[in-house]
């Protein structure tokens, strides 16, 4: 690619940039905003639960007809929070804000290229997904407010707005935004896989790619092959909703009036919404445990142990991630032979997982762990992917789904992987690549207040909901108050709730330090963690084109830390081998 | 009130500290020493927080077991609600042992091999042979919980129904309601077509088999013998949901999905176990709108002859409405 | 001509129709599981669709020679322009397709629709809609041929233009024939 000599202006640096590294901070404020919007969304309603009926100063951050007289908030827009916290850190935060911002950061950096193979491609990938953004934020304020029927958004209840106030002018929004966002992805996913298959440097060859980069390229790959189906859910949604078809609605009676709609199937809608959903979490979770392998070896000291291995893991759960959207269905009335068939790819898919976790624990055996605020992340991002995982074989399990699915259990579960383990992937990434995004330094010690505040309220938060589920909770509850079985757990939801706000008020620290540390943090060496990887050869002050002079020649793969016979405790990619030293 | 102070306090707590940590970056500036450098005695402070935060989150966790358990729900109260229960236990088991091993050796080996400028790491990439045990170990562990997972499932959806007894479990916003079949154990046909205010399920009464059909408004079971329930709903997608008894089932408008059981206990025996205000419940446990918490429907256990006498008191069908043409 | 730049942007092409297609997949599978239970109306295929398909395969092959031909350094011009006009000339042939289907009594939705009509409506509908971005690429390309962008050695432009072209015809056979026989 050439360089690009053209002057820039304000405009064309700052807004219009077609530079990946801009793009990807671009995505990184945005996902930063959205993040703060959907987890104040959780504060307030986990402030609902605790205290079921009564008023709170929080909810006047809501619009004036979401609380009822008595100053407590309405049932059904308990509800519209619950659905656009799901909407926006499923896809806002955790696929955007993660993939967006590394993809297009690390990937032509760590592979040696000027940028990605189009630039002009790659500004509209952001440009879509704030378009989107600013269209899911709307939806917020429209009457009857934003959608109401879970992020999942299962008809009938998302296509009927008697069915719910939410489904009106919300879900339309909805649709739309999410139709944006899935086409900016899209977008940003092309351009990811191009250029890492045709522009690597010499010398990058496959088996030389950091592992992060491994994760970015299968995780594009699952977004172009599964976001489209969402499209084409969501399509037969929009003809249902707004010109009368019944793909998904059949024999229903809502508010008194028979609709006309016969012979549709919501397990249909169910099927394909799936088919993305679960690929959905792969596309979040790979990204995270590709920084993280990244992050614990230069800060091991040690190369990832078992690089082939960690490849093929990701390839296998990649695959697998395919042939198992049914265990979010087992409860539908599916034919119990399917539900067999949906266990068995399931629990299969616990086999690579474990693999990757025995491997992450092998590296950081005998090794010198340099405690950095981006290791802390990623040694929580370990612990929460073990917790989390392993439940994911109760829910797995057709059998034993029965009496979990839908409750606090699943809830439980879920955060903990990606709410835990992706968002810890992503606070190690930015902690990690600061310095190279900035060309300065967070401040150490409030990383690590930050790491070891977050981790205990993290925990805090969603270990107690397995508690809750087994107890019979179901998830998406306005209150637990209404069944006289549940009274009893009226303690733990106020201890969730305390350390729900506790984490979420810790957040602050984490803002501040980011915020301030681009102005005022000291300014970063070139390699700061003593990294071996390529985007730590390149001058602190970014520049168009990455390299000044020639792209660096790789001669040896990224993880030489520690290698026997060296000089010092790393070797960067691209310095030459020495006489007589062998490549790993 | 308690909200805002917390919340307050808080936030007056980390500005405090943020404070504080400017002070000292800037201390660290006039010592000309670079505040971000991770030194070996931040790496010991770390490391030890690994192994004291670790120990006490794994307390916690069986503080929350030990504590928390006489919450969860009652052993199983139906037949295949005990099958459950026994893989349940195992799966559990399986799992709490591998959380209680990784876990610990995760915090363990980042105490031990906490950074130190003396140290060297030890250059270990990989090794093929341990790739493939702890490939092959988690494989034949999975292989055989899913082999008795499948069976379970089997068993609990594939039931014998000759005896059962069939009732209908009607789903809408935001009640339940439930049409016993009667003596003939055959439920009418129903359409939504047919639905009014007085025939609020749609049954077609000019089929034979309606005639002796009752709406009722709570359930009630004959102990140990097992019933058919199955399932339609009004308006949206709603879930029945039967904790105690291990039964979940979507009820889906369009589609008619169904659950067989057999209840082991009394309602009665359970006030006994349990509690004087037990009582067996049906939730609904997919998101149907705003009352979605509050849909509720009593299920009683009880037997043969307490459910005689109840269902002769309850009015047949064919009683309440006028035949539809 | 194939320097890297032209690979890679080939390329883009190629992951992007990969998503289309997958797109077009997510439909048909709906199309297949929903008809597997029931109420589904069969009819015959309007012959519109079949006069659609002859032009849209017409299209593709001259746009096959007009490649052979900007190889050779010859003109071009008016090779695209007929292909753009086939490219009209389908969707006026899909659209009558549609008149009668409804004249048929097939519908989209309302009084005495059938979801198997409705998905044969989604399906070409969304094709069409795929086709109008092939029918701005061929406008594009006709504009570049005119101002002498391209010559043996360069002609990208057209490539592009044409993989995307060949795909739609190659995704209208697909969805031709899925419709006619299953």
């Amino acid at each position: 690619m050439s360089e690009h000599h053209h002057k820039e202006t304000f405009i064309t640096k700052y807004i219009f940039s077609q530079d990946h590294k801009m793009i990807a901070k671009q995505f990184l404020i945005t996902g930063m905003f959205m993040a703060i919007v959907g987890m104040l969304m959780s504060a307030i309603f986990r402030v609902q639960l605790a205290n079921p009926g009564e008023s709170s100063f929080l909810y006047n951050l809501l619009p004036g007809d979401w609380i009822n007289e008595a100053g407590a908030l309405n049932p059904d827009k308990y509800l519209a929070l619950v659905t656009m916290h799901g909407t926006i850190l499923v896809f806002w935060v955790l696929t955007a804000g993660l993939s967006g911002t590394f993809a297009n950061f690390l990937i032509p950096l760590q592979i040696g290229a000027r940028d990605m193979a189009s630039g002009f491609i790659n500004m509209l990938s952001y440009w879509f997904f704030f378009i989107a953004t600013v269209i899911l934020i709307s939806s917020i304020y429209v009457q009857g407010g934003p959608a109401s029927g879970g992020w999942t958004i299962y008809p009938p209840l998302s296509a009927l707005p008697q069915a719910i106030p939410g489904s009106g002018t919300g879900m339309t929004l909805w649709l739309i935004s999410i139709t944006l966002f899935v086409v900016g992805s899209l977008l940003g996913g092309l351009n990811y896989i191009v250029t890492i298959l045709n522009l690597r440097t010499i010398g990058m060859s496959m088996k030389r790619l950091p592992l992060t980069v491994w994760a970015l390229l299968i995780t594009a790959i699952l977004g172009v092959l599964s976001f489209p189906v969402l499209l084409s859910c969501g399509l037969l949604l929009i003809f249902d909703r707004s010109f009368g078809t019944s793909f998904y609605l059949s024999d229903i009676i809502i508010n008194g009036e028979m609709l006309h709609n016969v012979g549709g199937s919501p397990i249909l809608f169910e099927h394909l919404f799936w088919f993305l959903g679960h690929p959905e979490v792969y596309i979040i979770l790979l990204p995270a445990l590709g920084i993280v392998s990244e992050v614990i070896a230069v800060n091991s000291r040690k190369p990832i142990f078992g690089y082939k291995a960690m490849v093929g893991a990701l390839l296998l759960i990649a695959f697998l991630s395919f042939i198992v959207w049914g265990h979010h269905m087992f409860m539908t009335g599916m034919n119990p032979f399917l539900g067999s068939v949906f266990t068995f790819t399931t629990l299969l898919i616990a086999i690579p997982s474990a693999v990757k976790v025995f491997n992450y624990l092998a590296t950081l055996w005998r090794a010198n762990i340099r405690f950095t605020p981006a290791m802390l992340f990623a040694i929580g991002t370990v612990s929460a992917f073990i917790t989390g995982g392993l439940t994911g074989l109760i829910l797995g399990d057709s059998a034993l789904d029965i009496n979990v699915h839908d409750t606090y259990f699943v809830v439980g579960h879920f955060h903990i992987v990606m709410g835990l383990s992706a968002i810890y992937g992503m606070f190690a990434g930015v902690y990690h690549w600061f310095p190279k995004m900035y060309g300065r330094m967070m401040n150490k010690n409030l990383g690590y207040l930050h790491f070891w505040a977050t981790f205990i309220c993290a925990y805090g938060v969603f270990f107690p909901m397995h508690f809750l589920g087994l107890a019979g909770l179901p998830r998406r509850y306005y209150t637990n108050s209404a069944f006289p079985m549940f009274d009893g757990l009226s303690d733990i939801n106020s201890i969730i709730t305390f350390f729900a706000l506790t984490g979420a008020i810790v957040q602050g620290i984490f803002i501040f330090n980011f915020i301030y540390s681009i102005f005022k943090g000291p300014k970063a060496s070139t390699n700061p963690w003593k990294s071996t990887t390529l985007e730590w050869t390149t001058p602190v002050e970014r520049i168009h084109g990455n390299w000044p002079g020639d792209l660096p020649v790789v001669t040896r793969w990224a993880y030489d830390y520690s290698k026997p016979g060296a000089s010092e405790d790393f070797i960067p990619q691209n310095v030459p081998l020495k006489e007589g030293e062998e490549e790993h | 009130m308690t909200n805002t102070l917390i919340i307050l306090v808080a936030v007056l707590i980390i500005a405090a500290l943020v404070q504080i940590t400017r002070v000292s970056e800037l201390l660290s500036e006039i010592k000309k020493q670079d505040p971000n450098k991770v030194t070996d005695s931040n790496n010991k402070t770390q490391g030890i927080l690994f192994l004291v935060v670790g120990s006490a989150f794994l307390i916690f966790v069986v503080w929350q077991m030990i504590t928390w358990n006489h919450l969860l729900l009652p052993p199983a109260s139906s037949l295949h609600g005990q099958e459950i229960d026994s893989l349940m236990k195992v799966s559990m088991g399986l799992i709490l042992i591998v959380f209680f091993a990784l876990t610990p050796l995760l915090f363990y080996f980042v105490y031990k091999y906490r950074g130190n400028k003396n140290n060297k790491a030890y250059f270990f990439a990989h090794n093929n042979k341990l790739e493939v045990i702890w490939t092959v170990i988690p494989t034949i562990i999975l292989t055989c919980l899913i082999v008795y997972g499948l069976r379970t499932w089997e068993r609990s959806m594939n039931p014998d129904l000759s005896q059962a007894k069939i009732i209908e479990v009607y789903a809408e916003q935001f009640k339940w309601t439930a049409r016993e079949s009667g003596t003939d154990n055959k439920l009418g046909k129903a359409n939504f077509k047919l639905v009014t205010d007085r025939n609020a399920l749609g049954v077609d009464m000019n089929d034979v088999n309606s005639i002796d059909d009752k709406v009722v408004r709570e359930v009630h079971l004959v102990v140990n013998k097992p019933v058919l329930l199955k399932f339609r709903a009004k308006d949206v997608i709603h879930s029945a949901f039967l904790p105690h008894f291990r039964v979940q089932m979507n009820c889906v408008p369009g589609l008619s999905t169904q659950f067989a059981f057999t209840p082991t206990q009394t309602t009665a025996e359970m006030k006994e176990q349990e509690g004087d205000d037990f009582e067996f419940v049906l939730l609904c446990n997919k998101i149907c709108g705003a009352a979605h918490y509050n849909m509720q429907m009593s299920f009683i256990v009880e037997t043969q002859q307490e459910y005689d006498a109840w269902i002769a008191s309850q009015k047949k069908l064919s009683e309440k409405l006028l035949t539809q043409k | 001509m194939n320097t890297v730049k032209n690979k890679a942007l080939k390329q883009l092409l190629w992951v992007g129709m990969g998503s289309i297609a997958m797109f077009f997949a997510g439909l048909t599978s709906a199309y297949i599981v929903r008809k597997a239970e029931g109420n589904w109306v069969d009819f015959i295929l309007p012959e519109w669709f079949v006069y659609s398909t002859i032009v849209i395969v017409i299209s593709s092959l001259i746009l096959i020679f007009a490649t052979q031909r900007i190889k050779k350094n010859k003109e071009i011009f008016t090779l695209i322009v007929i292909v753009f006009l086939l490219g009209g000339l389908f969707t006026y042939l899909q659209i009558n397709g549609w008149k009668e289907l409804t004249s048929m009594g097939v519908y989209l939705t309302g009084e005495g629709s059938n979801v198997a009509g409705s998905f044969l409506y989604v399906l070409t509908l969304s094709h069409l809609v795929h086709l109008a971005g092939g029918l701005i690429a061929l406008l594009v390309t006709a504009i570049n041929v005119k101002k002498k962008k391209y010559n043996s050695e360069s002609y990208l432009g057209l490539e592009i233009t044409t993989i995307y072209w060949h795909f739609l015809s190659a995704l209208w056979l697909y969805l031709f024939f899925f419709l006619k026989y299953l």
